[in-house]
């Protein structure tokens, strides 16, 4: 196998500054070259204007020697400027590049690094310690190149000027480049205290923010806050100790340049007293010495960025620098595919302590076997698991698939064959596609792109693993934009018919349908008062309560005081009930007001409490009304609807649609049912109208006759793609236990792998489900793949071929279910226990 | 709890007879008010017709049931015919168990004609829970209570008629 090239976390800084911007720096140079000839350009014009053209009166020559001047110095500025755009360049393109090849290298390292490494210490680590390191690589070039020139030019311009005072005014530099390590080095000292420290910090932070709920538990805020201080103290010195030795570094530069002209005016002024020296040569000699500043200055400053950048980047390179445990892809060749011939040597994993998590475990399964581990938590079923699927390394012993060592194989090896379900699924922000499709997308890079299943076999899939019902759950949930699928909504129209034919009286019960004369309690006030889709985007649900037309039209109706009370009142409960709960989606899915809308809401009742019946802000009053227009009683049960109101606002209802027919035709869709509505899920279209119960069985009888009309007008899939679509939200969190791990075991089903690996991976299924992935296992993966499978529940393991029962890292014994009762050891004890 | 506002009259809310039931069913009962307000407002209503089951025996249940208006039957059938246990009406709470870990349902509990109940999953319980440490030792003990008061009233119903049950006799002293 080909040797990969040096790890990220082993080059040198040095290596990232040439490493693919050669022509950049090439081109910084070109102008470097032009920007030290335009520096030095001023001081010989300047001595000839006072030498030739002032000494002889010549004004032609002023104005030439003059216009060079002006030259030299916008030429100077432009190529100082296109400099700090090339530095800049550079350094981003590093910094990216810098990133990139760390979170890659990340990304391998083994699981083990990061149980015990905090998310917030890799975030810091790319988010902002490479910022330095990557500025240097911008500079490293242009900024000792350019400023060294500028230094000999000038100094060789000196020499050329007066040897002797050139001498004696550079005599300060050697001694500045002494003295100024010196100090730089306890500085770096401080620097690598500050990004170990800032690390840990980081970490610190981002633990607490994950524990959150429990310092809101435990009313442990003093407690975090006294551990955030004394951490932010400690950063707090050692920031003050490394800025106080920077800027010692700066002070005692400035002292050496400082006393520069002093030795000129001391040394100069004697010879020119003397006649030894003309004028305009002492000027010109102050001037270039003064000069000699600015880019001596640079080239310190540079100084400090380079040791800060390598301190910053030798620190943080340090902490990953950890060897991956397997080699990611193959390279050269294919990824095997392997026989799926299990066989575990003498496996066994020792912790640090001497604990023995496995000991000697002996295993084999032929092709198509399936085997149930079973035995206490802590009996190293998991790990037993872990091993075989390359997630655990094991320190004596063999697991072998396919007579390959599972130890040497690399990953893509590994997940070409394997397919693994997790105990606790992990499912990333995305679509459910992108979810399903995840493990063979991740295998598509490398075989060929056939290799990705057809919307047959995800369907198939679905099916199998039940997770169909809620993919066509997600997509009748979904609210088709206008425009967006034309042809469907046309069709949808049609099974509205339909179902109201078929079920309409059927379904009174457990719908509320949009019927002109009646108020629907499960939706919200504006939808009541409105009753149609806006067609324009100043009356949509989220801009309504701030649209003039609008409230001008409570206003008239005497509706608007009314609505501000509805919403000062919800606002009162919902606040009162939820207002310490964290941002959780089950105790915000009945609130009208989100989670992060909450503080608002919270300031506006104080607002309420201290005005006493006076004026409100017209934020608040707009907060309010919007609380109130968003009220759905059916849904947000903290507050009640008086009838009076319900009968208001439906009289309200038919004159707000006269009006704005007339005011402005077109803005409104109203509900109708001849149209599509826009503003609604495709579930209420079908039905017209709102689903009103809770109970599942309910509902599902509803879903199942609405599959039926689906079917019938070949639309099932098409809803199907909508609902395959759906967002799971941030790490998934739109999903129910279930649902994720029907998720999980589908996208493992869907690589159709030789070999399978199942953590408990059906616990959080209810019965049926788990029967479902049960009963499938058994009729379409027996003697297709091999199945290892650890098990806590025991009704499910009697049509494994192998049942090994675990105690304390060892196999006490194995062999088929019926074998092993009979024998009545381990097993039978377990099965009777339970 | 804030008043409500003048122009807020009283109107049945069902949030607000949510929390009046839950406040009188065993588990709740001590709870604070404060906490007690979130399970009244995650419970949610079902409304059920004659003879649908709330749940059934052998299911694994993940809900309690506090009953709010109705009637309910609770049954025991193994392979015989089904028997009647009794019935269950207005303010009985069912299956609180279910709330703390998997339980797999002994018996079936069905409706008898229209019945209202509040339901009120686990998960939402204990991420409720979750947000009101303090309320675990209460709840523990609220159920240590509920089952020895349970046997006691068994034990005393009893009387001398038991026959051969004596020696499965104990649940309390699990």
């Amino acid at each position: 196998m080909e040797k990969a090239k040096q790890p990220i976390v082993r080059r040198s800084l040095f290596s990232w500054v040439l490493d693919g911007n050669l022509g950049w720096q090439l081109s910084l140079l070109a102008v470097i070259a032009v920007v030290v000839f335009a520096r030095v350009l001023p001081l010989e014009m300047q001595k000839r204007i006072v030498n030739q053209a002032i000494t002889l009166r010549d004004l032609d020559l002023l104005l030439l020697y003059c216009g060079f001047y002006l030259a030299a110095v916008l030429l100077a500025n432009a190529c100082k400027y296109a400099i700090n755009i090339l530095e800049t360049l550079i350094a981003q393109r590093v910094l990216k590049r810098m990133r990139s090849a760390l979170y890659d290298h990340i990304l391998s390292l083994p699981l083990s690094f990061f149980r015990n490494t905090q998310p917030g210490t890799v975030v810091n680590s790319i988010a902002i310690e490479l910022v330095a390191p990557s500025n240097f690589a911008g500079s490293a070039v242009s900024t000792p190149v350019a400023n060294i020139l500028t230094l000999l030019a000038f100094a060789g311009y000196l020499f050329w000027l007066n040897p002797l005072l050139a001498a004696v005014s550079l005599s300060i530099y050697p001694v500045a480049m002494i003295a100024i390590p010196l100090l730089q080095r306890r500085a770096n000292i401080a620097n690598q205290k500050r990004v170990d420290l800032s690390r840990t910090f980081a970490g610190r932070i981002a633990e607490s923010i994950g524990g959150m709920h429990e310092i809101h538990g435990h009313a442990a805020h003093r407690i975090e806050r006294r551990k955030f201080d004394r951490l932010a103290e400690e950063l707090k010195k050692i920031r003050i100790v490394w800025s106080l030795y920077r800027f010692a570094v700066k002070t005692t530069n400035n002292l050496f340049t400082g006393l520069g002209p002093f030795l000129v005016f001391l040394m100069g002024g004697y010879l020119t007293i003397r006649g030894e020296l003309e004028l305009g040569a002492l000027v010109a000699f102050l001037s270039a010495q003064e000069k000699l500043y600015d880019p001596w200055k640079e080239l310190i400053e540079f100084y400090q960025v380079y040791q800060d950048g390598a301190v910053t980047y030798r620190r943080t390179m340090e902490f990953f620098d950890v060897e991956p445990e397997h080699e990611r892809e193959p390279g050269d060749r294919a990824p095997l595919a392997l026989d799926a011939h299990l066989e575990v040597k003498h496996l066994s994993i020792a912790t640090g302590s001497g604990i023995r998590l496995l000991d000697d475990v002996n295993l084999e399964l032929k092709p198509g076997e399936h085997l149930a581990l079973v035995g206490f938590s802590g009996s190293g079923k998991s790990t037993l698991a872990l091993c075989i699927g390359q997630l655990a390394s094991y320190g004596e012993g063999q697991v072998m698939i396919g007579s390959q060592e599972v130890a040497r194989l690399t990953k893509q090896d590994i997940a070409a064959n394997v397919g693994i379900v997790f105990q606790s699924p992990f499912i990333f922000e995305g679509s459910i596609a992108e979810n399903l499709l995840y493990a063979c997308d991740a295998l598509a890079d490398e075989r060929a792109p056939t290799a990705r299943p057809s919307l047959d076999d995800i369907i198939a899939v679905l099916h199998q693993t039940g997770l169909f019902a809620d993919v066509l759950k997600f997509g009748l949930n979904t609210v088709l934009r206008a425009g967006t699928h034309p042809e469907l909504a046309r069709a949808i129209i049609r099974v509205r018919h339909k179902f109201q034919e078929r079920y309409g009286g059927k379904f009174r019960d457990a719908v509320e349908f949009f019927e002109e004369s009646s108020y629907l309690v499960y939706s919200s006030v504006a939808d009541n008062l409105i009753f149609g889709a806006a067609n324009r985007e100043e009356f949509t649900p989220a801009r309504i309560s701030r649209n003039d037309y609008f409230i001008a039209f409570l206003n008239k109706e005497g509706l608007h005081q009314t609505l501000l009370d509805i919403g000062a009142n919800l606002a009162r409960q919902t606040v009162d009930i939820l207002g310490n709960l964290p941002p959780d989606a089950v105790f915000f899915e009945q609130s009208p007001i989100a989670a992060e809308d909450l503080p608002r809401y919270k300031s506006v009742l104080e607002q309420l409490r201290r005005r006493k019946g006076g004026e409100l802000s017209p934020q608040a009053s707009s907060s309010l009304l919007d609380l109130a227009l968003r009220f759905t009683p059916g849904v947000h049960k903290m507050a009640a609807m008086e009838p009076e109101v319900q009968r208001i606002l439906l009289e309200k209802r038919i004159r707000f649609r006269a009006e704005v027919s007339e005011d402005i035709p077109g803005a409104f869709t109203f509900y109708n049912a001849q149209e599509y509505i826009h503003s609604q899920t495709i579930l209420n279209n079908i039905v017209f109208g709102n689903l009103t119960t809770a109970s599942t069985q309910a509902q599902d009888l509803i879903t199942q006759n609405i599959i039926q009309l689906l079917i019938e007008r070949d639309l099932l899939e098409t809803v199907i793609d909508i609902g395959m679509n759906y967002n799971v939200g941030p790490q998934g969190e739109k999903l129910s236990g279930g649902q994720r791990q029907k998720l999980v075991i589908a996208r493992a089903f869907l690589k159709s792998p030789r070999m399978l690996i199942m953590d408990e991976a059906t616990s959080a299924l209810d019965n049926r489900s788990q029967a479902r992935i049960q009963n499938l296992l058994e009729t379409r993966w027996k003697r297709r793949s091999t199945l290892v499978a650890v098990v806590h529940r025991l009704d499910i393991i009697r049509n494994f071929d192998k049942i090994a029962v675990m105690k304390a890292g060892k196999i006490i014994e194995s062999g088929p279910y019926a074998e092993l009762i009979d024998r009545k050891g381990a097993l039978y004890e377990l099965v009777g226990k339970k | 709890m804030s008043s409500l506002g003048k122009n807020s009259p009283e109107v049945p809310c069902e949030f607000k007879e949510n929390l009046d039931l839950l406040r009188q069913t065993y588990l709740f009962s001590g709870f604070p008010l404060e906490s007690l307000k979130v399970f009244a407002y995650l419970g949610t209503r079902e409304k059920l017709h004659d003879g649908d089951y709330l749940f059934r025996q052998g299911e694994d249940d993940d809900q309690a049931y506090c009953i709010v208006s109705g009637k309910a039957r609770l049954e025991l059938g193994d392979n015989g015919p089904v028997r009647l246990i009794r019935e269950v009406g207005p303010g009985d709470f069912i299956g609180g168990l279910a709330l703390l870990g998997d339980a797999r349902r002994l018996y079936s509990l069905r409706a008898i004609g229209e019945m209202v109940c509040i339901v009120l999953k686990r998960e939402k319980f204990s991420k409720a829970v979750q947000q009101f440490p303090d309320q675990m030792p209460r709840i523990f003990r609220a159920v240590v209570e509920a089952v020895i008061d349970w046997e006691g009233r068994f034990l005393v119903a009893l009387g001398a008629d038991c026959g051969g049950c004596l020696p499965r006799l104990g649940v309390s002293l699990l």
